[in-house]
């Protein structure tokens, strides 16, 4: 076991690692230490002075520097002349730390009687108030009342905004720079700083646009006041009133825990809305953190332009229908069809609703023609490599290599790159490749930017610079041996690794036109990354294997779902096309000739315009399921909202249809179809919502009230950590070492994705429009 | 003096000018003759202290630094923003080729070769006179890559500050250097293991590395016949307030007293203004404890002025006489330390406007015994918390001034008994003794 | 025998002739006491403003979760109290309500108040459900009621400084 060092913190004997600071050993003795500066996720500053402790350590003697024995024996301990901050001072062996002496207790209450010399009397106006650290430290530690004249407090902007999306009340800040650190040392956006000196200290942005970062939500979390508010929130209810419902971010593949606050409210017409999403506790995932867009995009499951009724195509017009008359329609059609029906299936829905999309399809349509929408290259080798079971990033360090392939990692996968950022801070090593700049470049130890279209010869070159390869491909992969330094020097890095991840990224045009043939590009890259974690061994433990950057949250899952059950691609007529969550019309590209179309969505899409049955859907937030996210943990979330109008679950909508087939599944719940998954597709063997359920105990300890000025505030973890898949690697040990030459460029420039690209469901966010529309465009010329 | 150490230029005219000062005999000693652990032991053994406040020996502070970790840096503390205190700039404007090479003995001696002088950002015409010193120490080959055509490289620097007082102390000072917000860092790790830029950094005081030449030309053994066996060698006090001749006078540590510098012929020549007498004194500029005329027997050592109950400091005593409203001048030093605190550390940043607020409502006339005793109270309760040395200053005139000059405060309240007003400063006429005790001293006429 | 019958009858008789206690209700009504909590109400300043500044602390004090809030947020051009927030939705369940005025200790404007209105009877569950309009007292005399139209920066603050007057 690591140094553990034994100490006693009034009179608790505490046992803790090397290096732990006093107040997390304290913390974990369960002795609570008050602070406000000090957060466990950043680095301890000393500012607050509020975490003031006697420290006592063994005395020493000066010249055989053991300890000093007193008459009993026990070694002599002297205490400090001053009071010292616990949050700075690690942990010494034999230290005797008191916090609840007299003087302590003076000077905690001294402390906070002069944090309110200049703090507002806001609390009835304050939307922190309820979870705020600074009232619930002043009843516990503070005085009761103050001799500081109320007449003289300061007055400072109270509704200043920081950017559109946050407030700051300068008022309210006790300065203790617990935004700007998280600015600088996690999220690396220095836009915040602080401006005067003294009492008139005030936080400013330094950034134009205001407040110009991806996470700056989380500095509300963390705020000790209520300084920084949300404008999504501002206003909305106090926190008591709120009913939490654990939930996992719809967006990007990370798969951020979260919690939905939801409340019955006026100004919702009466009904139930989603008030905020808040992070929720999940260290394997997403920590403590959640990124802007996963904040603020919520608003789409509440939109008034959501679908409420099932609408029928009437003499070219759409017009509500009832649920039987759509049933029965698209049942009449698709046994017309007698097989000839293919199924679009986009990547937002459920593991539960893609199954039975499949089994729809199978049992009921007789046709195995299902699309993953958008298409995607390399699913099924990342469902063969991808990382194993207990992949955790907060893990990596020292002898671990990541490398990251024509992708943007801040831009798909946000929390990613702050776990990489943190990984690459504990000593593991990161080797970007791309055909441009990314914010990735910052930590790489080895940069390599390549021609636009020349990605898979690069990571060739690589592979073909890790020394004592030998593989059925050597001699195809020497081909590509690099002459620049660069890559060999990688090369030497992924061959000394002890863990290897490649982040497989699509920052590539696809498919590809190569002498009048398609040929996918995507595909190449792909199987190149694969190949090169096959060749190096790099695949079925923790830790290692392909980590894709895919378009959106359950991209995989559906994959699984539908692999599965033997999907196939489309060939040859189309008589019947149900599209389900995607928008090919929308995106610029045109649906195979059909005859009749369904089209199950939340919204009218310009696809659904064309659709000659438009079924509503339910949104995440309105029912059960589950999603895969890119290291393929299965995580569930739950029920928040009741329905929008009449619309139904997907996978309610496959059972109710395939009804009318005469098939009687016996499914009542998104867990039933659960039960079916976990039995019939290997990787998610022994799954079930209980399991999916468990949560476990997790440092820091954040959520609970008397937490709130630890961790700040995100919600503890009630709702399930999820349960990782195993690859396909893992499950039968079958690996191989696929050619596919690699195209050449195709002289097409390329758009990469960006987070803050407009699209149907984030357009429903107003508060989210000016990072929309600020939001560049990108462009990779050829 | 006899022979100055410090204020050299005295006693030699133009000694800014480098043919004048002539050669860097003690840097080429050092360089050429010495190894760096010979240098730092030499300083060692002269016993040289900090001088701009704290008083910590030089050469100890050096030997902290580790022999591994390049580069390691050196830092010249010329903010000089203590109030009262003008001896570094005399320094650098008339005798900086001294400082220059005190500085770069340092930087020898600690194996650094980069040298930074952090002057405040007022100090713009002391910087054109230490900058011209510089060029004409590169040009002899004093400094630069090949220092005396060895291999040692030193380059030494200056750079301006921006009207911070904060900036003077060493941990903040470093943080301006590297172009933060300069606000005093966490202590433990000491800037000798850990300062510019997280390297090894020697910081000293402009007089300290100006007291080097002298200990490398002359030994340790001669610098120890300067001054007393814990405080050796010369200080430059700086005197200023109701005296005659305020200035910057030179002289043994531990020889002459209060009364020596503030009535001696050779030193402020008594009180400006006939008939009145020493009120108060404050020896370290606004930081330390204010004394009475109780104190003016008291010899200026380190050891000697902490027995009375007070500190040396940098030595800058302001002198008050007895037309003075003491709880007005305690007012006026409290705006000065809530004007400059950072407000970094809650108890400072609180607590000097707290302490700056009461004293208005005193000088007002708006406060009650209670607002009186309250100010006590906020002092008190800002000491022992603060992230850094400001902070616990702060109070330091505050409780002083109320120890000594109780009656004055109580006297504002507005519901004070009616009393004998307060006892006059100095009832004992000991008067002004004007050429009296100059035996031992050795006074310093001015320039 | 018939003395006992007697004397209680003379009781009896007594008795007859003295005058009842009975108020006769509602002709006559009995003068409820100084702090008889009865219909709440939501106050005003003197200037028109209302006092309710919509933090919630009388729905989150209430033992009978009776109250409703939603707050909006003031601009100077719509102005209904002073300072940043108001409360837009401000509901009370009378039926809920215990009428133990926990809500007004609660309040740090004196904005709700329990008044001497005790004839509350309705014959319908929703009417009462006692909406901001019902509560809200209509504006002192003269004044204009909300919302106002007021000077930019004129009511920085929530909790109003000492010296104006609060009475309506």
């Amino acid at each position: 076991m690591a140094d553990l060092i034994n100490l006693f913190i009034d009179d608790v004997a505490v046992s803790v690692p090397k290096g732990t600071l006093i107040v997390d050993a304290a913390k974990r003795a369960d002795i609570d230490i008050p602070v406000f500066c000090y957060h466990p996720k950043l680095k301890p500053v000393g500012m607050c002075r509020m975490c003031l402790v006697q420290v006592g350590r063994v005395k020493l003697d000066r010249g055989t520097g053991q300890p000093v024995l007193d008459a009993n024996g026990s070694p002599e301990i002297a205490y400090g002349p001053k009071l010292e901050t616990s949050c700075t001072t690690p942990v010494e062996p034999g230290m005797r730390v008191i916090t609840n002496t007299d003087l302590v207790k003076r000077a905690q209450k001294d402390v906070l009687e002069f944090l309110l010399t200049s703090h507002p009397l806001d609390c009835p106006i304050c939307d922190k108030g309820g979870e705020c650290p600074l009232q619930n430290l002043t009843l516990t530690y503070g005085p009761g009342v103050t001799r500081f004249d109320y007449a003289d407090k300061q007055h400072l902007d109270k509704h200043y905004p920081l950017g559109e999306l946050i407030f700051l009340d300068k008022e309210r800040c006790i300065q203790c720079a617990r935004c700007i650190r998280f600015q600088d040392e996690i999220a690396d956006d220095h836009v915040l700083g602080f401006y005067e000196r003294g009492r008139k200290m005030q936080i400013e942005t330094m950034s134009t646009p205001g407040f110009d970062s991806k996470f700056s939500g989380n500095t509300t979390d963390i705020c000790p006041v209520g300084a920084l508010t949300t404008r999504d929130f501002r206003f909305r209810a106090r926190p008591w009133e709120i009913t939490n419902v654990p939930s996992i971010c719809p967006h990007c593949p990370v798969g951020c825990n979260i919690s939905l606050g939801t409340r019955r409210s006026a100004k919702g017409g009466g009904e139930w809305e989603i008030l905020r999403v808040m992070p929720r506790q999940n260290e394997a995932v997403n920590e403590i953190w959640i990124c802007d867009k996963g904040r603020f995009g919520h608003h789409y499951a509440r939109s008034q332009a959501r679908l409420q009724k099932p609408l029928i195509k009437k003499e070219g017009r759409l017009v509500e229908a009832t649920w039987e008359e759509a049933f029965s329609l698209i049942a009449d059609r698709f046994r017309a069809a007698n097989g000839k029906a293919a199924g679009w299936l986009g990547d937002r829905v459920s593991n539960e609703d893609a199954w039975l999309f499949g089994k729809l399809f199978r049992e009921g349509f007789n046709s195995a023609q299902l699309v993953n929408r958008p298409h995607v290259a390399g699913l099924d080798l990342v469902a063969r490599y991808g990382v194993g079971v207990g992949t955790n990033l907060g893990n990596l360090g020292q002898g671990d290599v990541v490398f990251i392939v024509a992708g943007d990692v801040e831009e798909t996968a946000p929390v990613h790159m702050l776990r990489l950022k943190a990984a690459v801070e504990r000593g593991a090593k990161l080797i970007v490749a791309n055909a441009r700049e990314t914010k990735m470049d910052r930590y790489a130890a080895i940069s390599i930017q390549y021609q636009p279209g020349m990605d898979t010869q690069t990571v060739y070159s690589l592979l073909a610079s890790v020394s004592n390869q030998q593989s059925a491909i050597s001699s195809q992969v020497a081909k590509f041996a690099p002459s620049d330094n660069k890559i060999k020097a990688a090369g030497q890095l992924i061959a000394e690794a002890q863990n290897l991840i490649v982040m497989l990224g699509d920052e590539r045009p696809y498919p590809v036109m190569v002498q009048g043939q398609y040929t996918d590009a995507g595909r190449a890259l792909a199987q190149a990354c694969a190949n090169l974690v096959v060749a190096t061994g790099h695949i079925g433990k923790a830790n290692n294997g392909l980590l894709p950057l895919w378009p959106h949250n359950n991209t995989q899952g559906v994959y699984d779902m539908l692999s599965a059950q033997g999907a196939e691609a489309l060939s040859g007529e189309v008589k019947a096309l149900y599209l389900v969550g995607t928008d090919p019309i929308g995106e610029g590209q045109n649906l195979p000739p059909t005859d009749f179309v369904v089209v199950q969505e939340l919204f009218l899409t310009p696809t659904a315009q064309q659709a000659d049955v438009v079924l509503p859907a339910l949104a995440w937030a309105e029912r059960d399921g589950t999603f895969t996210n890119a290291e393929r943990r299965v995580q569930r979330y739950y029920k928040a909202l009741p329905p929008t109008g009449q619309a139904k679950a997907d996978w309610e909508i496959f059972r109710l249809i395939a009804e009318k087939f005469g098939l009687k599944w016996s499914f009542f719940s998104a867990e039933g179809v659960m039960h079916e998954i976990a039995a019939q597709v290997a990787a998610y063997a022994g799954l079930d919502y209980v399991c999916l359920a468990e949560t476990k105990e997790e440092w820091p300890p954040v959520g609970t009230s008397s937490d709130l000025y630890f961790g700040g505030t995100a919600y503890d973890n009630r709702g399930g950590v999820g349960a990782q898949t195993k690859s396909l690697f893992e499950i039968n040990g079958r690996s191989e070492l696929k050619w596919i030459e690699p195209p050449p460029p195709s002289g097409q420039s390329i758009e990469p994705r960006r987070l803050n690209r407009p699209g149907t469901l984030i357009d429903q966010s107003a508060i989210y429009e000016v990072r929309l529309r600020a939001a560049e465009l990108v462009k990779i010329e050829a | 003096m006899d022979k100055y150490v410090l204020l050299r230029h005295r006693d030699t005219p133009d000694i800014h000018k480098l043919s004048v000062y002539g050669e860097y005999t003690a840097l080429q000693k050092a360089v050429t003759t010495l190894t760096p652990e010979q240098v730092i032991n030499e300083v060692k053994v002269s016993g040289l202290r900090g001088r701009g406040g704290a008083g910590f020996p030089a050469g100890v502070k050096w030997s902290f630094v580790p022999k591994d970790r390049l580069p390691h840096y050196v830092t010249v503390n010329a903010d000089e923003s203590e109030p009262g205190t003008f001896k570094d700039r005399e320094l650098m404007e008339f005798n900086p080729h001294q400082v220059i090479e005190g500085a770069a003995i340092a930087a020898y001696a600690v194996g650094a070769t980069r040298v930074y002088h952090y002057l405040r950002g007022e100090f713009k015409s002391v910087a054109r006179r230490m900058q011209a010193a510089l060029d004409e120490a590169y040009a002899a080959g004093y400094l630069g890559q090949n220092v005396f055509g060895t291999h040692v490289e030193i380059q030494m620097f200056l750079h301006l500050g921006a009207g911070a007082y904060i900036c003077g102390e060493e941990s903040a000072l470093l943080e301006s250097l590297e172009g933060k917000r300069g606000q005093p860092r966490l202590r433990p790790p000491f800037p000798a293991v850990v300062g510019l830029y997280n390297q090894p950094t020697v910081i000293n005081n402009t007089e300290t590395m100006a007291n080097v030449p002298y200990i490398l030309n002359h030994g340790a053994e001669a610098y120890k016949k300067l001054g007393t066996e814990k405080s050796p060698g010369t200080k430059i006090f700086c005197l200023s307030g109701m005296v005659k001749r305020p200035g910057n006078y030179e002289a043994e540590l531990g020889k002459i007293s209060f009364r020596d510098l503030i009535f001696g012929e050779n030193f402020g020549q008594g009180m400006m203004v006939e008939g009145r007498n020493v009120k108060a004194i404050l020896p370290s500029g606004a930081s330390g404890p204010i004394v009475t005329e109780a104190a003016l027997d008291v010899l200026l050592d380190y050891e000697s002025v902490a027995a009375a109950g007070t500190i040396l400091g940098s030595a800058s005593v302001i002198v008050l006489d007895d037309s003075i409203d003491m709880v007005w001048a305690a007012g006026k030093v409290t705006h000065f330390f809530r004007h400059e605190s950072c407000g970094k550390c809650t108890p400072c940043r609180e607590g000097t406007y707290w302490m700056e607020k009461q004293y208005q409502d005193i000088l007002k006339g708006k406060a009650t015994l209670a607002d009186v005793q309250l100010l006590q109270d906020v002092a008190q309760q800002i000491i022992g918390k603060c992230l850094c040395p400001l902070g616990e200053f702060a109070t330091s005139p505050v409780l002083s001034s109320f120890q000594h000059f109780q009656a004055e405060y109580e006297a504002r309240a507005t519901d004070a008994k009616k009393v004998v007003p307060a006892k006059a400063a100095s009832a004992k006429a000991a008067a002004t003794p004007t050429a009296a005790k100059t035996a031992d001293t050795k006074a310093v006429p001015t320039t | 025998m018939l003395t006992e019958i007697f004397k209680g009858l003379s009781i009896t008789l007594r008795e007859l002739f003295k005058p009842p206690v009975t108020i006769q209700y509602p002709e006559i009504k009995r003068p409820v006491r100084q702090r008889f909590r009865g219909r709440h109400e939501l106050r005003r300043y003197a200037d028109g403003l209302e006092r309710c500044i919509g933090c919630a602390l009388c729905a989150a004090a209430c033992p009978a979760d009776a109250i409703y809030v939603e707050p909006a947020e003031n601009t100077d051009a719509e102005r209904y109290s002073p300072g940043e927030r108001y409360a837009k939705t401000y509901e009370i369940n009378m039926l809920r309500c215990i009428f133990c005025g926990y809500c007004e200790d609660a309040c740090p404007t004196d904005a709700i108040v329990l008044t001497d209105v005790y004839e509350l009877a309705a014959d319908k569950r929703r009417d009462l459900i006692y909406t901001k309009d019902m509560l809200i007292l209509p504006p002192p005399s003269g004044k204009p009621g909300t919302p106002q139209q007021v000077a930019e920066g004129s009511y920085p603050r929530s909790i109003l400084p000492e010296g104006l007057v609060s009475e309506p």
